[in-house]
């Protein structure tokens, strides 16, 4: 339970460096369709003069928005997006994974910090409009009910269901007492998987009519009216095996 | 991947792309920026959920099914939460904090906590270079700030309140840590054992300072305690100027009594003062006191002649007290909840013993003096032993409370049938010592006993006692005075009537307060578990 996982520290002793970019909720939906090698855009960094300049291409096939719904199609990703790019300060950031089998290991630290922000042009504006458009419907309707509610009710004679419930039982019928024998094992076997029974609950197990249940249970049970379990039947002390799992044949 | 050259500027292209089968889940470990953590130095690194939150599933149920009922406990229980209402929310594996362990257990630990929010409305990628030049993005999972987890002892809110209230007054900082391991060692050796071994090591270090608080005088006790507190537990305060010394213990004494009351602020702080002077005073008495019995403790004013009837006994008390201490952090918190009346008593007691300046307070330290008294003996003899008698004596308290209380009762009740008795025949004192006070002239003296006139006659004309200037009579108009003007308990009007300054004694007092209190009959009510007494005119 209480497993230390040993953490693969290669990444770090490599010192392993990313780059923790923060990216748009819809791009990070487009990315999440990508088909294939998983190829998503270009990246492009420009060196100027000591400053970097990184952009970020979406590739084509990766435009069309199905999220928003029926006026998707007019409307696409914009493919441009520059990258902001900070620096990490004095935070250490580092990026550790956790695989599916709770092996951990250390990836690298996060040498660069971006943003990754749309060109701003008239495609995204349109992608905007629709997003707020979506977001600005309210979550709750009124809807019109067609009967009103009321808790007023016509006095009835008898109600479906305790009719239905009725008949049910009849059609069951009496319980029959069935060999003692029997009856016992079945107890015993119940009481393999519980301790502490209640007298319903047993008598739904084994199908027998109360009195006679209790009479056999008074011989190999007792009966708890107080403590914390409190008004349940369990066997009798030297009847019982309870041990880690085991089960062994109670003595009779 | 194109390179084009530029003159000054070089531009490269990467592709990009978004693994689809990993199986790895990424995560941030994110460190404040002062704990200069340097990941790369680390040699071992052990990683875990911290599972202390799974409160959920209770007890947990033993597979041979002795708790549960065949149809289903789980199934009852989860009905009946519903009905009540209550929701328990999820306990989710990939919400609980991290424990990291660095460089096994002599190295650092950190707690991570899952940071929230992250993922709502930015999703955040990280991009690592692959070998072919490439750029792979990983979406990240998870925010985790890890913070350094203090590996030293700390104090509880609790000590931390304490301190608190002393920050003015505690020069030495280390005897903090050090007074509270040793208090725990003394309270459970065989858990503590590692405490007390880190006490005695910090011991050695500064001599032997910290433990026990006991007010000395002179200097050489101080030497003398410091080599004995190796094995008693310790003084308070060596390190600390002897004066610094002296408020310390004083003030620790106090807080053996009664916890928290540095922080409750109290209206006759200054008459705290003079309280100690009248040591000699009380201790004449201690024996009138035994007699008084039950029925003062049943009268409606039992809490007036007890207070008293207490305060003395444990001034005398405490004068033991003083040679025996021990440190009382956990009498105080025992203490805490014990009556009333034996609050009373602590609060006149401690008030008594403060020569510091100390607000004195009525808080529940309920008599340590009271079964100070009774256990002196005990006490003793667990100073010998290192301090083990504070266990010992723990579980003796209770009984031991009981039974003085009780004596303290019947002594208040015995009191009171004499102030009844004295009522009755219209010649006590009490009311002819009020008469006189009120009209404040020779009133036709009834017969009376010599001596308690003796002691309340010439009061009026001469005005005597009270070094102070305020002239605080004991008299119905001052009682009704107070009342009017705001719900009191009898040990408040008690405070305003010091023995110094009324010049009555203690039992006198008593008596005459019960006496006005059942002229002017006021009204009660109870606040904070306390019978206030107020008059509305």
């Amino acid at each position: 339970m209480s497993e230390k996982t040993e953490v693969d520290l290669t990444g770090a002793k490599q010192n392993t460096g990313v780059w923790l970019v923060k990216v748009p909720k819809y791009l990070a939906q487009q990315w999440a369709k990508a088909s294939g090698k998983g190829e998503i855009g270009k990246l492009k960094i420009v060196k100027k003069q000591g400053k970097a300049d990184v952009s970020f291409t979406l590739n084509e096939d990766l435009t069309s928005l199905s999220a928003l719904g029926e006026k998707a199609a007019s409307v696409r990703a914009p493919r441009d997006h520059p990258f902001t790019m900070h620096s990490v300060g004095g935070q250490t950031l580092a990026v550790f994974t956790e695989t599916s089998a709770d092996k951990i290991s250390l990836e690298g630290m996060v040498v660069q910090r971006a943003e990754c922000r749309p060109a701003v042009n008239e495609n995204y504006m349109k992608l905007k409009k629709l997003q707020i458009e979506v977001s600005t419907k309210p979550q709750r309707l009124t809807e019109q009910m067609d009967r009103a509610v009321t808790n007023n009710f016509k006095p009835v004679a008898n109600h479906v269901a305790n009719v239905e419930y009725e008949k049910k039982k009849k059609a069951e019928g009496r319980m029959v007492r069935a060999d003692r024998q029997q009856v016992m094992d079945m107890l015993f076997s119940a009481f393999e998987k519980h301790q502490y029974y209640n007298i319903k609950d047993l008598v739904e197990v084994t199908k027998q009519p109360v009195t006679y249940l209790k009479e056999i249970l008074r011989e190999i049970g007792v009966y708890n009216a107080k403590g914390t379990h409190k008004s349940t039947w369990e066997l009798k002390p030297e009847y019982r095996h309870y041990q880690g799992g085991e089960e062994e044949i109670k003595s009779d | 991947m194109a390179s084009l050259g530029g003159s000054s500027s070089s531009s490269t292209e990467y592709i990009v792309r978004v693994p689809k089968n990993t199986s790895k889940k990424y995560s941030i470990m994110a460190f404040n920026s002062g704990d200069k953590v340097n990941c790369s130095s680390w040699t071992q690194a052990r990683m875990e959920r911290d599972m202390s939150n799974r409160r959920m599933y209770g007890v947990e149920e033993t597979e041979e099914g002795a708790a549960g009922s065949e149809f289903g406990k789980k199934q009852r229980e989860e009905a009946r939460r519903k009905k009540f209402g209550i929701v328990t929310r999820e306990f989710k594996v990939e919400d609980q904090p991290w424990i990291l362990k660095v460089n096994g257990k002599a190295g650092k630990r950190f707690k991570g906590t899952k940071k929230g929010g992250v993922t709502e409305n930015a999703s955040y990628y990280i991009f690592t270079q692959c070998p072919d030049g490439a750029f792979e993005a990983f979406p990240v999972n998870g925010w985790y700030n890890f913070v350094p987890q203090a590996k030293h002892r700390t104090l509880t809110a609790e000590e931390a309140e304490e301190e608190w209230g002393r920050r003015n007054k505690v020069v030495n900082h280390f005897s903090i840590m050090l007074q509270r391991r040793l208090r725990e060692q003394e309270r459970g050796p065989d858990d503590d054992d590692e405490e007390g071994e880190k006490g005695g090591k910090k011991k050695k270090k500064k001599g032997g300072r910290g433990g026990d608080l006991r007010i000395h005088d002179l200097e050489d006790d101080l030497e003398l305690s410091s080599d004995e507190s190796d094995s008693s537990g310790g003084e308070d305060g060596d390190s600390k100027p002897k004066k610094k010394g002296g408020d310390v213990k004083g003030k620790g004494k106090k807080k053996k009594k009664k916890r928290g009351s540095d922080s409750e602020a109290n209206e006759d702080s200054d008459d705290g003062d003079f309280e100690g002077l009248e040591v000699d005073y009380m201790s004449d008495e201690s024996s009138s006191e035994e007699e008084a019995g039950e029925e003062k403790a049943k009268s409606n004013k039992e809490a007036v002649p007890k207070g008293i009837d207490e305060a003395s006994e444990s001034e005398e008390e405490s004068e033991e007290e003083k040679q025996n201490e021990e440190e009382g952090k956990e009498e105080e918190e025992e203490e805490e909840g014990k009556k009333t009346p034996v609050q009373t008593k602590k609060k006149r007691d401690s008030s008594g013993e403060s020569d510091t300046s100390e607000d004195s307070d009525i808080d529940g330290e309920a008599a340590s003096a009271l079964f100070m008294k009774r256990t002196p003996p005990k006490r003793g003899g667990g100073r010998g032993s290192g301090g083990s008698s504070r266990t010992g004596s723990r579980p003796g308290t209770p009984s031991i409370d009981s039974a003085s209380t009780s004596n303290t009762l019947r002594a208040a009740a015995s009191k009171l049938e004499q102030g009844k008795r004295h009522v009755v025949g219209g010649s006590s004192e009490s009311p002819a010592a009020k008469r006189l006070k009120m009209e404040s002239s020779s009133m036709a003296v009834t017969t009376q006993s010599p001596a308690p006139s003796g002691k309340s006659t010439p009061q009026p004309p001469s005005g005597k006692s009270t070094p102070s200037s305020s002239d605080v009579q004991l008299t119905e108009e001052a009682v009704r005075r107070y009342l009017i003007r705001k719900p009191m308990t009898t040990k408040d009007l008690l405070k305003k009537f010091q023995t110094k300054r009324t010049g009555l004694s203690s039992e006198q007092t008593v008596n005459v307060l019960a006496q006005i209190l059942k002229r002017l009959n006021p009204e009660r009510k109870n606040v904070n578990d306390k019978m206030h007494f107020y008059l509305t005119e």
